[in-house]
């Protein structure tokens, strides 16, 4: 008879009944969205500085990190007259395969200057192989700030561009210790300036404290 | 560390055990041996020690309880007790690491070091972690360019002298130095005049961190990006073994490997970064055939061979396989070079083979003289007797090596040529003689009537002469330089010689037969038929002077160039002009459309170096191995693959089931020579062809005409950076090529009334040009001095191949 058991479930679930294994979770995708977790990994952006200059530097060092190998960076020279980036070199090409990548973030993590961070939106289907290959132009943030819009792109399932676009970065800036949490250790983004820090962090100034208790803690050697 | 042998063994104990260790030898190294790896910035094995950066500090103790020393400063001695593992010796590198990183910008992620940076490796191992320095770090402007080819970032430089050492010590242009005191100190230029050194480059591969940085690599990759293979510089005859790095199917970077015996870690500008070419948008993809209007357009390859074959075969119909001839073949791997050599005088039956262009030796005098290898010449204690082109600019690493062996092993060399040369300040005494008198000259050294009585006596007393062989002068006929080489086997019998051949692969072309009246392995015509052969010329044929001048008078129905460019690289200009315009149907085999080419029926497209594998030779007779990194551009191909499609239109076979190996494998199945390539690819250093000398020499007897008081003896000689294509199609070498000049000395200039940069018409029997003159001391009275292929001025055309001496007058225009 066991086997009656399992199909009470679904019947349950499908009569809209809530349950003790809980609620029914199941919702009309896509007419009804449900809200993102905030470290949700999506679609990357490549970020600019507040006065419009590109974060990326070409460093390859997300490149170097992926695991599944999609990043293609290539550095230049910046022209001295009209850089592109700070200092000397900056991202001169830069490729991102959408049907390599897994999400794991780790090339927001390895990046020094917070240019590659990753957005929510996951509903960007492609059609073709060229289309899945991200380049440049259309990671790149445009003039204000904003993630630019691929034909292919569905942006009405909740993707809001002026929330979403480097939670992750911002939980796992400073290396990720977590006496950092709630510090603010990241640069401003064009249209954004300096953001706060969110979802689960504890406020700024709760977090220099609890920083300032730690570094107290470990002069009487603690820890 | 240096593999040595050890003689004098002493036993110290290291980290508490008992190890032996040599002598003398410094402990960094001793230790290294012993598997104790000490860190280290400035010390590098090739340059004197000097104790700078401090980071090789160990605890030592010499009986007086351990101590703190630099470990590449101390030699080793008997009893000596060595820590390298202890607290203070952790805290030691802690401390230097910590002050190293104080001034350092941590410009890792933007630093064309980063990756691979010994700096960033040993702040990891065994440094800190974190700095107490808060102050404000030193500025300095980002890179400065110090010359066409290295920029200096000074704020990541940790001042360890190694770039300054190597300037000073090893290539001789001590350019560049510390300037300033204190925290202020930097290295730098003189004020004005640029780190302009043939061997700049070598300053980045030894910098231990990103401060030195050459533009043809910046920021093109990064160390993780990058594939590499081991394989042999192919820009002139030294052999020099180098890494090849590339990432997406291109080349980005040479590096040189530390090969004892050849290039001890260097390399010159032109090979390290001569890479480019390959990398040139002017490379040919596809073959090219002159159609009905005139112009060249690519075809297909079945196409281009067909028509290749059938105006080969025509011609062999017609007059004979005579009519058909090859130029060239320096370029190619040693296998090629066989490959091409069986094509032509086995299947097409031809002697008219050349693989030097009336600027290099006979092939008697390579194949036939007693052989010295570079490690022979530059042995402690040796007299070398330097007969060849300047070395400076034409073989850079054979220049270093007897630099150093001239500065630190007492190596004494004599140097007898019509100018001095870059060599001549570390010479122990350099005669001039005016071109067509080396002969007399030396033998006058040589009988002891000689004025030069210093030279005349370390030459007369040598128990173990090494000569360095070969054209100093390519207005000079060759013919004196076998003179020459007769005058001294006959009066120093014992005498070794090293030719001191200019392209790649010379002597493996004429090992491997591309040079008339030889078979491969060095045989003759007159020897028997190789195993795999059909048949071979029934005559000899002519060299390349011969082959143009057949050309130019109509006797030459089918010229292929192979890899050659007669028309840049022929001495005598007029004569290549009129060979190429008077041959019937002209191939080139070629990666590039060069001047010679322009003129051709068709032009096959050749792959390049890094793009095909198999072996070299060099000027000692080292073989050492060409390895593939990328591929070729479009369908370009291997030389060899385009002789076994010929030959299979032509209806041989060359005997090739799978790769060149095979070609390899055949030649060492019946030379002598080549025996030692028969156990498979060469590793490392390579292997020695038996260079003991074969009975080949001839004598030549030149009558040179008497100077005149109203003319000058033209010298035409080569810069190491000229208007070749190679050069030319390099992106960083393109600019670098002087301008054309002549050059008089000051007692010749001044009755002209010439100073500075005055131009003058320079007249010979056969032409005249226009041209800048500039006085040079390194000039002697009686001699004027020109650079081949350089500029738009044509020297070629004032001499005629076959004349023993140039002579030229020079007037005010
Ligand atoms: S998220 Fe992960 S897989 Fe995707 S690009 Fe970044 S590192 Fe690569
Ligand atoms: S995105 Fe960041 S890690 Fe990647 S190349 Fe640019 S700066 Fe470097
Ligand atoms: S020299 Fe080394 S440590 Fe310094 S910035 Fe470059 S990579 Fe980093
Ligand atoms: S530039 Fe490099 S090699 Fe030269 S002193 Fe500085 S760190 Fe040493
Ligand atoms: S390696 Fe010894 S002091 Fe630098």
């Amino acid at each position: 008879m066991g086997y009656l058991d399992g199909f009470k479930v679904t019947l349950r679930k499908w009569a809209g009944v809530n349950t003790d294994t809980g609620r029914r979770v199941t919702t009309e995708y896509p007419e009804e969205v449900r809200p993102k977790p905030a470290r949700f990994h999506g679609r990357h952006v490549l970020n600019r500085y507040e006065d419009g200059m590109e974060k990326c530097i070409g460093c390859e060092l997300c490149a170097g990190v992926c695991p599944a190998d999609c990043i293609y960076v290539r550095g230049s020279d910046n022209d001295p007259e009209n850089p592109t980036s700070p200092g000397e070199r900056f991202g001169f090409t830069y490729e991102i395969n959408y049907l390599r990548c897994i999400h794991c973030d780790l090339c927001v993590e390895a990046c020094p200057t917070q240019a590659i961070t990753e957005s929510k939106l996951f509903e960007f289907a492609f059609t073709n192989r060229s289309d899945a290959i991200y380049t440049k132009a259309e990671l790149l943030v445009g003039d204000d700030g904003r993630p630019r819009q691929m034909p292919w792109e569905n942006w009405d399932g909740g993707f809001d561009p002026a929330q979403d676009t480097s939670g992750w970065m911002r939980a796992t800036s400073s290396g990720g210790f977590a006496e950092f949490e709630g510090l603010v250790a990241w640069a401003g983004e064009l249209g954004y300036g300096v953001r706060a820090p969110e979802g689960g962090q504890t406020s700024e100034q709760a977090g220099a404290e609890a920083a300032a208790a730690d570094a107290a803690e470990d002069e009487h050697g603690g820890h | 560390m240096r593999d040595i042998e050890i003689t004098e063994p002493v036993e110290i104990t290291l980290n508490g055990e008992l190890v032996t260790a040599q002598n003398g030898e410094l402990l960094i190294d001793a230790c290294e041996r012993n598997g104790s790896y000490i860190p280290r910035f400035c010390y590098h094995s090739r340059l004197t020690p000097v104790g700078m950066c401090r980071m090789c500090l160990v605890e030592v103790d010499t009986g007086r309880g351990p101590a703190l020393q630099p470990s590449c400063m101390i030699p080793v001695s008997d009893g000596m007790g060595v820590d390298t593992e202890s607290d203070g010796v952790a805290k030691a590198q802690d401390g230097v690491l910590e002050f190293l990183l104080a001034n350092h910008p941590l410009d890792c992620p933007v630093c064309d070091k980063g990756g691979e940076c010994p700096l960033q490796d040993q702040a990891y191992a065994y440094g800190p972690g974190e700095s107490r320095f808060v102050e404000e770090k030193r500025h300095n402007e980002k890179p400065i360019p110090i010359s066409e080819l290295v920029l200096l970032d000074r704020e990541r430089c940790i001042l360890c002298d190694r770039c300054t050492r190597f300037a000073d010590e090893v290539a001789g242009d001590p350019l560049i130095h510390f300037i300033h005191r204190g925290s202020h100190t930097e290295v730098n230029t003189f004020p004005g005049e640029p780190f302009a050194s043939y061997f700049s480059g070598n300053t980045v591969q030894i910098c231990p961190v990103g401060a030195l940085t050459a533009s043809p690599y910046r920021f093109k990759a990064r160390p993780w990006d990058l594939e590499e293979t081991e394989s042999t510089c192919t820009r002139c005859s030294v052999g020099c073994r180098v890494v090849v790095e590339s990432s997406r199917n291109k080349v980005l970077r040479l590096q040189g490997v530390d090969s004892d015996p050849v290039n001890w870690s260097w390399l010159c500008d032109k090979g390290r970064f001569g890479f480019q070419a390959g990398n040139s948008g002017n490379r040919l993809s596809r073959p090219l055939q002159r159609c009905e209007s005139g112009e060249l357009s690519e075809v297909g390859w079945n196409t281009a061979l067909d028509s290749a074959a059938s105006v080969i075969s025509a011609a062999i119909a017609g007059r004979g396989p005579q009519s058909v001839a090859v130029l060239g073949g320096a370029r190619l791997t040693n296998e090629s070079a066989y490959s091409w050599a069986k094509l032509a005088k086995d299947v097409i039956g031809t002697d008219n083979v050349d693989c030097q262009l009336g600027d290099g030796l006979p092939a008697e005098l390579v194949l036939g003289l007693p052989g010295a290898s570079i490690d022979e010449v530059c042995e402690p204690g040796a007299t070398v007797l330097y007969l060849g082109p300047d070395a400076k600019e034409e073989l850079p690493i054979l220049y270093l090596r007897l630099r150093h062996a001239a500065d630190f092993d007492g190596v004494k060399i004599v140097e007898v040529g019509p100018t001095l040369t870059g060599l001549s300040p570390y010479a122990a005494e350099s005669v001039t003689a005016v071109p067509g008198e080396t002969p007399s000259v030396l033998a006058a050294l040589l009988d002891g009537t000689s004025e030069h009585v210093e030279a005349s006596a370390l030459l007369r007393n040598a128990s173990d002469l090494k000569v360095v062989i070969g054209r100093a002068n390519l207005a000079e006929d060759e013919a004196i330089t076998v003179q020459t080489a007769d005058l001294i086997r006959e009066s120093v019998p014992g005498a070794t010689f090293l030719p001191a051949l200019r392209r790649a692969n010379v002597r493996g072309a004429l090992e491997a037969g591309l040079a008339p009246g030889f078979l491969p392995g060095g045989a003759t015509l007159a020897g028997t038929l190789p195993t795999g052969w059909q048949s071979m010329p029934a005559e000899r044929g002519g060299g390349a002077a011969e082959i143009l001048e057949d050309a130019a008078n109509g006797r030459v129905d089918v010229l292929i160039l192979l890899g050659s460019d007669p028309l840049r690289d022929f001495p005598d200009r007029s004569l290549a002009r009129r060979a190429l315009a008077g041959a019937k149907t002209v191939i080139s085999i070629d990666p590039f459309v060069n001047a010679s080419a322009e003129q051709a029926d068709l032009v096959l497209a050749a792959s390049m170096f890094s793009e095909s594998a198999g072996t070299t030779t060099s000027l000692e007779g080292r073989v050492t191995a060409l390895n593939q990194l990328v591929t070729p551009p479009g369908t370009a191909r291997d030389d060899w693959m385009i002789a076994v499609d010929l030959a299979d239109r032509l209806g041989a076979d060359l005997g090739v089931e799978t790769s060149a190996d095979d070609l390899a494998e055949e030649m060492a199945g019946f030379s002598d020579a080549h025996v030692v390539l028969g156990d498979g690819a060469p590793v490392g250093d390579g292997v020695m062809l038996d260079i003991s000398g074969r009975d080949l020499l001839t004598s030549a007897e030149v009558e040179v005409p008497p100077a005149n008081a109203y003319s000058l003896r033209l010298v035409l000689n080569r810069t190491m950076y000229d208007k070749g294509t190679l050069l030319e199609e390099s992106e960083s070498s393109a600019g670098l090529a002087g301008e054309s000049v002549v050059k008089l000395s000051a007692a010749d200039a001044a009755p002209l009334g010439v100073d500075g940069s005055t131009q003058v018409k320079v007249t010979s029997e056969h032409g005249s040009v226009t041209v800048a003159a500039t006085i040079d001391s390194r000039v002697p009275k009686g001699v004027a001095v020109m650079h081949h292929a350089l500029g738009d001025v044509d020297a070629g055309t004032l001499l005629v191949h076959g004349d023993p001496v140039c002579d030229v007058r020079v007037e005010v225009s």
